[in-house]
């Protein structure tokens, strides 16, 4: 069974316009077929139990208790579980995380020791307790700073760049600015807990899984257990959030096709919420460092940014913390670098802006204090320094850029030359008042993606694709960008997407999905009516007589990145620049946000709604993350070393409604060069320049500069 | 989880001898064994986090125990009001205190199903205690140590704690409670008896394993709240600006007469192991004249003695801050 939607009815052009979902109506009545909505009813129920140290090796896992307990059908562990291959994520430049119960060792607190599997949740939550996992128990190391920790300084993230002669523009430079930044752990608990429910039919697997990515999910299984490609199917047409947790194929999704190996039934597994905190990714903390150089007049002559983040023990996460800073601004000498440090850790994953939502903090806030030291102010300071060309790709000219006007517009929205630039100089009572910005340069990220586009006999099209939507709207920009160019109304396509049986699709991550969707969909519209002899965009009744007595007519096209030098261009991804005004109490420290500004250049809107509420949704994890999230290890040595101390969503921080202000949300700039329909991904650029932005208007409120993220009330005492 | 016998104390009729039904009297002869419950908002949380298992459940939210009953200047508020009942109650809208440590407490949701009799007997939030994997916490096993005194505790207790306990209590309904010298009725095995609830809870320093002074099967049945003739307020401080449990907060009762403190009561919440009333902090206070520098001398005199460990380093400064705000507030002192 697969999704589809039916759209509201709208004219033409539909492009732009702010057409409401058309899964809206399903989602609002609760009909969406959410992956486990799928799954079979009558599957049995695995729990998973996680370890309760951070590193050793399991001597025994006794399951005799266990076993006998009313309900349980078998119990999973590393002495009896299938052996399977861990895919090598090719698609993904890393492994794939470690399949679970392949050996004894255990690399982090929660990692999978054992699943019992029982008729019923509360059976086998009951049975999990009664299990007898001994340890041999081995020292861990998690903290960031441990100088034991292994130190991976060959580029391990991919991340590594050099301009110029860094110490050259340092003495060329009137000021030097430099200081070290710290942003914690986040977790991105989507409110969805996931879920994995398999079911074997002779060596064909069949699974609904949260994931963001089902056709690369298929592929890593079908690696795992050795069985033809075209044998395994992953279903997920809807998920309950995201933000990046469901991008690779983590272990409890291995762990859900054991047990129904092992007991020859369907079995479903759903995460708690603790494990959410373990088992699906969460954005490494960091530590960095940036150096500043700049003549008097605001010209940026060195630029100098190195991180080191965490990266669990057996695990590839190469994430790029420095990408907005090598191609933000034309600095011709830089040197940018990032090191890993490999802890006994759950394996860090993508969050929303997996890189630049640290990295940005750390550069956008060195810039504020630059500005402060030179005394120009931040927004022209941007402006001066702003990267016409793209420096991180031989200087060639990008395919859009419009992060001028973002600046602009953004200081006019906000009243920016109202305000008194004089740090702690803006006063309501107990109240202080403060404004700050920051500025975004967005990565390009493409995969190829192939889109099916089906006409049938009555002139009505379908679209099909393994994408998955995880929320943002895809099913509706598809049905619009296939509507508008097939000359069809909104109702009369369907979109059929999450599920590893239809054409090939990147992930819907990295801000890249509706870029890749959007053109190959154009493309096999193209396609279908060139086949059919037709052009233009035809509608109903011009594609019914095309397609004649033929039952349908279809086609399928693949959007390829291009390749930069050929096109002599630099592929843009999205701009946007951020102000925020906060009051901040002047006895208490506790920050609140007043107003958001975002202004936005992601190239062709497809759906001003769908659009904006990307934005408006990654502003409001970006109030989280300068404000509020925090994943907290225990680092102290004792039994409780590595255990997430807040894996629970009264005590991990998100921003509630009353943290966040009406956003207000503005788009500029036009069409990208680049690919035919002229789009570039909205997905993350929301988030990032927030808490840069925030934390600058604290230290233009208070005077005190903050170089740590969440900044909490106890920083600003 | 542990299977359960769940009964429901329904018996309106004999509601008079409400804790001699059969139900709670099966209670009373196993008690270690059996609870009261009525929202459920804390018990049943710990019961899926596996830090509570108990035998029997006896729900008595259907008993007649949802009045609230004023008269010229006491409020007799029935235990199994819920938070969100009494916060829109005519004799508690314009009592700033009370109100407000119910409205900034959890959310509508929980506020609706949450009791007060129940509110004031929750317990800590320490993830130290609600985490069984966790083997190090005097609370849940007696003699077994604290593991959060050696980890993560930021939003643990810095008074009434030392090196074996440092939960906190977290309720705001309670801090307001004890600034207003409220009792708790009670009926036990052994009768009825009115407790304050300065007394009614155990501090972590003299037994981190016991939460109050109630013996087993005893049951809150009222709060009586004295309406105070002064002015009075609450501030909660939090990172987060709604649904979250305290850093820090104060709850204030004061009337001030010819610029002199005639009386002055004061909760602290975020930092104590119980609703902490601030008597050192009114023993400064008290027939003097109203000053910010008095309010700091009492503030710092309260936080003297706090019990910190770096994860709760910056409470006391919160605290004293939290303090002197809003006693500046509800004496509306300049200077």
């Amino acid at each position: 069974m697969t999704a589809t939607t039916q759209a509201p009815t709208t004219a033409a052009p539909v492009i732009g316009a702010g057409v409401t979902r058309v899964d809206g109506p399903l989602k609002v009545t609760g009909a969406v077929p959410y992956a486990d909505d799928l799954a079979p009813r009558d599957a049995l129920v695995g729990v998973l139990v996680g370890a309760t140290i951070a590193s050793g090796e399991i001597s025994l896992v006794d399951a005799s208790d266990a076993l006998a307990a009313p309900g349980v059908v078998a119990v999973l562990s590393h002495h009896d579980a299938p052996r399977v291959v861990r895919p090598d994520e090719a698609s993904a430049d890393e492994r794939a995380p470690m399949p679970p119960f392949q050996d004894a060792t255990v690399r982090f607190h929660g990692d999978y020791v054992a699943m019992v599997v029982a008729q019923t949740r509360e059976e086998a939550v009951h049975a999990a307790s009664l299990l007898r996992v001994s340890y041999d128990v081995a020292e861990p190391v998690v903290d960031l700073n441990d100088p034991r920790a292994l130190r991976e300084t060959d580029d391990p993230a991919g991340a590594d760049s050099v301009r110029g002669d860094l110490e050259r523009g340092v003495a060329a430079a009137d000021v030097v600015i430099e200081a070290d930044y710290v942003t914690g752990d986040n977790t991105n608990n989507p409110l969805g807990l996931f879920s994995a429910c398999a079911e074997w039919d002779g060596d064909a697997l069949h699974m609904w899984a949260t994931t963001q990515w089902p056709f690369n999910t298929a592929d890593c299984l079908a690696e795992a257990w050795g069985i033809p490609r075209e044998d395994v199917r992953v279903e997920c047409p809807y998920l309950g959030g995201g933000f990046g947790s469901g991008l690779r194929p983590w272990p409890y999704i291995h762990a859900a096709a054991m047990a129904a190996r092992v007991v020859g039934q369907p079995v479903r597994v759903v995460l708690s919420r603790p494990q959410m905190f373990t088992g699906v990714g969460h954005r490494p903390e960091t530590v960095q460092h940036v150096r500043l150089g700049a003549r008097r007049d605001g010209t940026l002559t060195a630029v100098e940014h190195t991180a080191t983040i965490p990266v669990a023990t057996d695990d590839d996460n190469p994430e790029n913390i420095v990408s907005g800073t090598r191609q933000g601004y034309a600095v011709e000498h830089l040197r940018a670098d990032v090191d890993q440090v490999r802890l006994h850790i759950s394996p860090p994953g993508s969050m929303r802006a997996p890189g630049e939502a640290q990295g940005n903090f750390a550069l956008e806030t060195a810039l504020d204090e630059l500005a402060v030291e030179l005394g120009i102010d931040p927004v022209e300071l941007r402006m001066r320094n702003e990267a016409v060309t793209n420096p991180d790709q031989d200087d060639l000219p990008w395919s859009s850029k419009a992060l001028d006007q973002c600046l602009r517009r953004g200081a006019e929205l906000i009243g920016w030359d109202d305000r008194d630039p004089a740090p702690r100089s803006m006063r309501e009572g107990d109240q202080l008042i403060g404004y700050g910005m920051a500025a975004v340069s967005f990565f390009y990220f493409q995969q190829p993606c192939t889109v099916r586009v089906v006409v049938r006999r009555d002139g009505s099209a379908a679209v099909h694709c393994a994408a998955m939507d995880i929320g943002t709207g895809t099913y509706t920009i598809v049905t619009q960008v296939a509507a508008e160019r097939l000359g069809l109304d909104l109702s009369e396509v369907e979109v059929v997407l999450g599920d590893s049986s239809l054409p090939a699709s990147p992930p819907a991550g990295g801000s890249g999905l509706a870029m890749a969707i959007s053109n190959a969909t154009a493309l096999a519209v193209s396609g279908v009516l060139g086949d059919l002899g037709l052009d233009g965009a035809p509608g109903r009744d011009v594609l019914a007589r095309a397609v004649g007595d033929r039952d349908e007519v279809r086609a399928e096209a693949t959007a390829t990145p291009p390749d930069p030098a050929e096109l002599g261009m630099s592929p843009s991804g999205a701009f946007g620049a951020k102000f925020a005004k906060v009051r901040v109490d002047a006895d208490l420290g506790l920050v609140r946000v007043e107003r958001l500004v975002s202004v936005i250049d992601c190239g062709q809107v497809l759906n001003e709604r769908t659009a904006r509420s990307q934005v408006v949704g990654g502003t409001v994890g970006g109030i989280g993350h300068a404000l509020l999230e925090h994943t907290v290890t225990d680092l102290h040595a004792g039994p409780q070393t590595g255990r997430v101390t807040n894996a629970h969503l009264a005590d991990y921080l998100v921003a509630v409604n009353a943290d966040v202000p009406d956003l207000e949300v503005e788009f500029v700039g036009g069409p990208d060069r680049l690919n035919t329909v002229g789009v570039k991904g909205v997905g993350e650029v929301g988030l990032c320049g927030v808490a840069a932005a925030i934390g600058n208007a604290v230290f233009h409120a208070t005077g005190r500069r903050i170089r740590r993220l969440p900044i909490t009330p106890d920083l600003l005492l | 989880m542990r299977d359960f016998t769940y009964v429901l104390a329904d018996d309106v009729a004999s509601a008079g001898s409400l804790v001699h039904n059969d139900a709670v009297a099966r209670a009373v002869q196993t008690p270690d064994d059996v609870a009261y419950v009525a929202g459920g908002t804390t018990q049943y949380d710990l019961m899926r986090d596996g830090v509570w298992s108990p035998g029997t459940l006896v729900d008595i939210s259907r008993l007649p125990l949802a009045d609230i009953e004023v008269s010229d200047d006491l409020l007799v508020v029935g235990a199994a009001v819920t938070m969100a009942d009494l916060a829109r109650h005519p004799s508690v809208v314009d009592l700033d205190v009370l109100r407000d440590s119910l409205l900034l407490a959890a959310s509508p949701q929980l506020r609706t199903m949450a009791t007060v009799g129940g509110n004031v007997l929750q317990r800590t939030r320490c993830r130290y205690f609600r985490d069984p994997t966790v083997t190090q916490c005097n609370k849940r096993v007696p003699g077994s140590g604290c593991a959060a005194v050696e980890g993560t505790a930021r939003t643990h207790a810095v008074l009434g704690v030392d090196a074996g306990c440092i939960a906190v209590h977290a309720s705001d309904l309670a801090v307001a409670l004890v600034a207003l010298d409220a009792r708790v009725r009670t009926h036990g095995p052994h009768g009825g008896r009115t407790i304050s609830v300065t007394q009614l809870h155990v501090r972590a320093d003299e037994d981190p394993a016991r939460d109050n002074t109630l013996v087993a099967g005893e049951l809150i049945t009222h709060l009586e709240i004295p309406l105070p003739d002064a002015r009075s307020g609450y501030l909660k401080v939090r990172d987060r600006a709604s649904y979250e449990f305290a850093l820090t907060s104060a709850a204030v009762v004061a009337r001030v007469e010819d610029g002199v403190l005639a009386h002055v009561a004061i909760g602290l919440g975020g930092v104590g192991s119980v609703p902490w009333r601030a008597t050192r902090a009114e023993e400064v206070l008290r027939g003097q004249r109203a000053s910010l520098a008095l309010f700091e001398e009492a503030a710092a005199a309260e936080l003297a003695d706090a019990f910190t460990v770096p994860g709760t380093a910056f409470k006391p400064e919160l605290a004293r801050r939290t303090l002197v705000r809003q006693l500046r507030d509800v004496t509306e002192v300049t200077a």
